[in-house]
C-alpha cells in the first residue's frame, strides 16, 4: 500500500535528485501510457515504462532504482521522442540508473551492472572494445569461466578475437570524452 | 470633494497590498474628504458604501483602487449614477491585475498601490461631468456561419422581430452538424434535428440567407456596421436552378467531395448534398474543364432551366448592421504532419472521426453501410484512437477537444447496431463525459454494447497482412496491447475554422492561443467579443458539443435582441471636442482620424474649423496629439488631466 504523506516524504529527495539531474519534471506525465505502446524491452521489464513515471511520482523512487527496468533500458529513445508531453523518459530513466549505482543499490542485476562496468573500462583503456579482455575480466569475476565459450571457436575463424588489444590512433582523445562525460554527470 | 474607495477584493488584493495603509496614506492627500478599504467594493455592501459616503460626506468626485475598469467599470459607474453623481466622475484604478497579482513583496506592492492612488486623485480633481449622447441602431443583425450556432441564433433573432441576414461560406447551410449521423447521448438523428431548422431558415421572412458568401470589409461600429458580403460567382443562377443535379450527374470533371470528408468524389458542378439548403449547384472553376482550357459546355447545354452562367461574377453586396454574430463553427485537426507513426494517412483504412461519421450516416458514399476504403469489406475489429492531436504537447496542441470522448462512443455504440458480431476497442486516456446524460451514455456503450475502453495512447499503427496491427498500452493493466484490426478510426482534434482569424481581424475581436475567438469575460461575458456589438456563437469560441453550441446561439441572440431592441443606443462621451476659438483650419486631424469622424464647420463669421462627428468618433485621441494649436482634446483625457497625472507620477 501506499500511504501518503509518508511515501513522498521518504523519495522526495532521491526524486528532487532525478529531476535536477535529468532536467525533467515528472508531475508534467499524466500517464498515457504512449512510452510503453512501443517499448521494444518492456517484455523484459518487471515495470512498464509509464509505471515507474508514476511510481517516482507517489515518491516510491526505491523500487525505480531497484528495478530491473532500469537496468535493461536500450536506451533505445522511442520513448522519449513519442511523449506527448515532451518528457525525456529514457533520461529519467538513465538518471534512475546512475543514481542507484551511486546509491550502491547492489541487489538487482548485480551481472548486469558488472558487465556495463566492465564494458566502459575497457572502452576507455583501449579507446576501443577489446573483447577478449572484457571476456575473461567478466568471466573470472562472475566465477563463470566457460560463459559464453561456445562463442570462442566460430570467433577465432573469423579473426574477430585478439589476445593482444587493438591499439587505435586517437586513444587520448576517448579518454578525454569519458572525463568529460563524467564531468558532466558529477 | 473626493472620495476614495479601495477594495480588498477578499484576499486578492489584501493579501499583497495593505490596503488599510493606502486608505490613511489617500486620506491624507489634497482634497480627500472620504477614504476607506472595503473587503469587496463591487459587491452590494460595497457599492452601499460608496452611495453613504457621497451623501454624508457630500462627496462629488470618486476614486476606486479595485480590478481592472475592464471587469468592473460599468459596474461602478452605475452605483455613481444611483448614488446621484454623474457616472463619469470616477476613476478607476488597477492595484489587482497591475499590481497586487504581479508583486509578492507587500511593502514594494503597497507602495505602487499609493503612488497609482495619488495619480488618480490629482487626475480626477480636474474631471468634468460627461453626458453620453443617444445615438440610432440599425435594426438588422449579421450572423456569419450557417451551422447549427448561425441557425439558431438567426431564428432566435428574427423571433423578436429583428431582421438577419445569415452569411454562409459554402454553398449550403448545415455546416458540420449536417455531415453526422446521430449525436449524443440520445442517438437521434441529426439529419432529423438539423433540416427543419434549414428549411425554417429558408423560408423565414426576416432572415435574407447568403450563400457562397463571405465577409469582406467592416466598418463602423456598435449599432451601425457597414458591412461588405462578397457572393463568390458560382456560374448558376440560383434564382433559376432547381436543384434537378442533371449538371451533377453529366458532369465529365471530377473533384473532391467535401460534404463527404474526401471519402468520395464529386463533381465540379454539384449540389452540397441532397438536402442541402438553398437546394442549387454551384460550379468550382478550379475542377471544370472550361476554366482550364477546355471547351465542355455540357452543363449549361443540359440545364433544362438555362440557370447555368459561365460569364457570373462576385458581387459585393454593402448592408448596414446593428449587431453581428460570429458562428463560425471549427475545422478538423489535420493529424498526418505530427503522427507519422500512425502512417502520415498513406493507409486507406486508418480514417478520422469525421470521415467515419460519413460512412455510418445513410445519406453517405456507402449508404449507411461500413464498408472500409481500402477494399470495401465489412470490417469486424474497429479501433477507435482518442486524443489524436489532443492533449499532446509534442504536436503543439495541449487543449482537449471536449467532443472527442463522447463521440467516440457513440461511434461504438453504431458501429455495434450495423455490424452486431464486430466488435469495438476504445483508446483512451481519460473518459470526459461531464455532461448530462453523458456518463450513463459512455456507460451503456460498455456495458450493452460490449465496447472494449482501454486506458492509453496508441503508439504505432502499421499494416500487416491486411490488417491494421495497433500497438498501445493498457495503462491498468500495465501492459502492452497489440489489436490486429480491419478499421482504424482516429479522433482527431477540433481546431478553429479555417480563416476564422482572418474574420476576427476585420470583426476587430480577439483570438486566443489556440485559435478560437476570445470572449470578453468566461463568466461576467461569455457571448461578447472584444469589440462592442460583436457576438460569439458556438465553437468557433472554443471546442463544444451540440447543446453548449445550441444554448450558447440563443445567450448571443438575446443580446444581440437587448442591444437592438430600443432602437437606440448610449454613446460613449469619451469622444474628442474642438475648441473652436483655437482651431487654425488646418484639418490635420481629419488626416490623421482613422475612423472619418472630423467634418468642417463653417461658423458665423466665415471662419472655418474642425467639427468632430460624435457618433462616428471611437476616442482614440489621434487627433489630440495632431493639433499643433492643441484646439482639439478628448473629454476624459485632457491635456489638463494627463498632466496632473504625470506630474504625480514623476514626482
Amino acid at each position: 500500500m501506499i500511504r501518503f504523506p509518508e511515501s513522498i516524504n521518504a523519495g522526495a529527495a532521491l526524486l528532487a535528485e532525478i529531476e535536477k539531474r535529468s532536467g525533467q519534471r515528472l508531475s508534467a506525465c499524466y500517464q498515457c501510457g504512449r512510452c510503453t505502446s512501443t517499448c521494444v524491452a518492456a517484455f523484459a521489464f518487471d515495470y512498464p515504462p509509464h509505471r515507474l513515471m508514476r511510481l517516482l511520482q507517489v515518491g516510491m523512487v526505491r523500487e525505480v532504482l531497484a528495478s530491473r527496468a532500469a537496468q535493461l533500458c536500450l536506451d533505445c529513445m522511442t520513448c522519449s521522442m513519442r511523449c506527448p508531453m515532451k518528457l525525456d523518459v529514457a533520461g529519467v530513466i538513465e538518471t534512475a540508473k546512475a543514481v542507484a549505482d551511486e546509491a550502491g543499490l547492489k541487489d538487482s542485476e548485480r551481472d548486469l551492472r558488472l558487465f556495463r562496468r566492465g564494458f566502459l573500462n575497457n572502452v576507455r583503456r583501449h579507446g576501443r572494445l577489446h573483447e577478449a579482455g572484457l571476456f575473461f575480466w567478466f568471466n573470472l569475476r562472475t566465477n563463470n569461466l566457460f560463459n559464453d565459450a561456445g562463442l570462442l571457436p566460430p570467433m577465432l575463424r573469423k579473426k574477430n578475437f585478439h589476445f593482444v588489444p587493438p591499439r587505435i590512433r586517437h586513444r587520448r582523445q576517448v579518454r578525454r570524452l569519458f572525463q568529460q562525460i563524467n564531468g558532466r554527470q558529477g | 470633494m473626493l472620495g476614495v474607495f479601495i477594495c480588498q477584493c477578499g484576499t486578492n488584493i489584501s493579501a499583497t497590498v495593505d490596503t488599510g495603509a493606502v486608505a490613511a496614506a489617500a486620506a491624507g492627500m489634497r482634497g480627500v474628504a472620504h477614504a476607506e478599504s472595503i473587503q469587496y467594493t463591487c459587491s452590494d455592501p460595497g457599492q452601499a458604501a460608496i452611495g453613504a459616503a457621497v451623501r454624508e460626506k457630500r462627496l462629488d468626485r470618486i476614486v476606486i483602487a479595485a480590478c481592472s475598469p475592464r471587469m468592473h467599470e460599468a459596474t461602478f459607474r452605475r452605483a455613481l449614477e444611483r448614488a446621484g453623481l454623474n457616472p463619469y466622475m470616477m476613476e478607476m484604478v488597477n492595484i489587482r491585475e497591475q499590481c497586487s497579482w504581479i508583486h509578492a513583496d507587500t511593502g514594494e506592492a503597497t507602495m505602487k498601490a499609493v503612488d497609482l492612488v495619488r495619480k488618480a486623485v490629482a487626475r480626477i480633481r480636474a474631471h468634468v461631468p460627461l453626458q453620453g449622447g443617444k445615438t440610432a441602431a440599425v435594426r438588422r443583425a449579421l450572423v456569419i456561419g450557417g451551422g447549427i450556432a448561425g441557425i439558431r441564433a438567426a431564428l432566435d433573432i428574427s423571433a423578436a422581430g429583428i431582421p438577419v441576414t445569415l452569411v454562409e461560406k459554402s454553398p449550403s447551410i448545415g455546416g458540420n452538424m449536417a455531415r453526422l449521423d446521430k449525436t449524443f447521448p440520445t442517438l437521434d438523428c441529426s439529419s432529423c434535428i438539423l433540416t427543419p431548422l434549414m428549411v425554417e431558415i429558408k423560408q423565414h421572412d426576416h432572415i435574407e440567407l447568403m450563400t457562397n458568401a463571405e465577409v469582406d470589409d467592416v466598418r463602423g461600429l456598435v449599432g451601425d456596421f457597414q458591412i461588405d458580403i462578397r457572393r463568390r460567382s458560382t456560374c448558376v443562377d440560383e434564382e433559376k436552378c432547381t436543384g434537378c443535379m442533371i449538371c451533377q450527374e453529366k458532369c465529365p470533371a471530377p473533384a473532391p467531395d467535401d460534404f463527404n470528408a474526401g471519402l468520395c468524389q464529386s463533381k465540379a458542378i454539384s449540389v452540397a448534398f441532397p438536402q442541402a439548403v438553398p437546394l442549387v449547384a454551384s460550379l468550382r472553376k478550379q475542377y471544370c474543364r472550361r476554366f482550364n482550357g477546355g471547351k465542355c459546355r455540357l452543363c449549361q447545354k443540359l440545364c433544362p432551366a438555362g440557370a447555368v452562367d459561365y460569364g457570373q461574377e462576385d458581387e459585393v453586396v454593402s448592408r448596414s448592421f446593428g449587431a453581428v454574430v460570429a458562428a463560425t463553427g471549427y475545422g478538423h485537426y489535420d493529424w498526418t504532419g505530427s503522427y507519422p507513426t500512425f502512417g502520415k494517412g498513406l493507409y486507406p483504412d486508418v480514417i478520422t472521426s469525421a470521415q467515419y461519421e460519413r460512412l455510418l450516416s445513410a445519406s453517405g458514399p456507402t449508404g449507411g453501410l461500413i464498408r472500409r476504403p481500402s477494399d470495401g469489406a465489412e470490417p469486424r475489429q474497429v479501433a477507435f484512437v482518442s486524443c489524436v492531436g489532443s492533449r499532446d504537447e509534442s504536436a503543439g496542441r495541449p487543449q482537449c477537444c471536449s467532443v472527442g470522448c463522447m463521440y467516440t462512443a457513440k461511434q461504438a455504440i453504431l458501429t455495434k447496431e450495423h455490424i452486431p458480431d464486430s466488435q469495438s476497442y476504445i483508446f483512451y486516456i481519460d473518459m470526459r463525459a461531464g455532461g448530462k446524460n453523458y456518463e450513463e451514455f459512455v456507460r451503456r456503450a460498455q456495458t450493452r454494447y460490449g465496447a472494449i475502453f482501454i486506458r492509453g495512447r496508441v503508439g504505432r499503427i502499421f499494416p500487416r497482412r491486411g490488417k491494421l496491427v495497433v500497438m498501445g498500452t493498457d495503462t491498468l493493466a500495465g501492459d502492452q496491447v497489440e489489436i490486429e484490426a480491419d478499421l482504424v478510426v482516429l479522433a482527431a482534434g477540433l481546431t478553429a475554422a479555417p480563416g476564422a482569424g482572418e474574420l476576427a481581424r476585420k470583426l476587430n475581436i480577439a483570438c486566443d492561443e489556440t485559435g478560437f475567438m476570445a470572449e470578453e469575460h468566461p463568466k461576467l461575458r461569455p457571448v461578447e467579443a472584444a469589440a462592442a456589438g460583436v457576438f460569439l456563437a458556438g465553437a468557433c469560441q472554443g471546442p463544444k458539443d451540440i447543446p453548449a453550441t445550441v444554448a450558447q446561439a440563443g445567450a448571443a441572440a438575446a443580446k444581440v435582441i437587448g442591444l437592438l431592441s430600443r432602437g437606440e443606443l448610449e454613446t460613449s462621451p469619451m469622444v474628442s471636442a474642438v475648441n473652436p476659438s483655437r482651431c487654425a483650419g488646418c484639418f490635420k486631424c481629419r488626416d490623421v482620424c482613422p475612423f472619418g469622424a472630423i467634418d468642417k464647420d463653417r461658423l458665423a463669421d466665415g471662419l472655418v474649423t474642425a467639427r468632430v462627428i460624435e457618433s462616428l468618433c471611437r476616442g482614440c485621441g489621434i487627433c489630440n496629439a495632431a493639433c499643433p494649436p492643441g484646439a482639439i482634446s478628448l473629454n476624459g483625457y485632457t491635456d489638463k488631466q494627463l498632466l496632473a497625472e504625470l506630474v504625480e507620477v514623476l514626482r
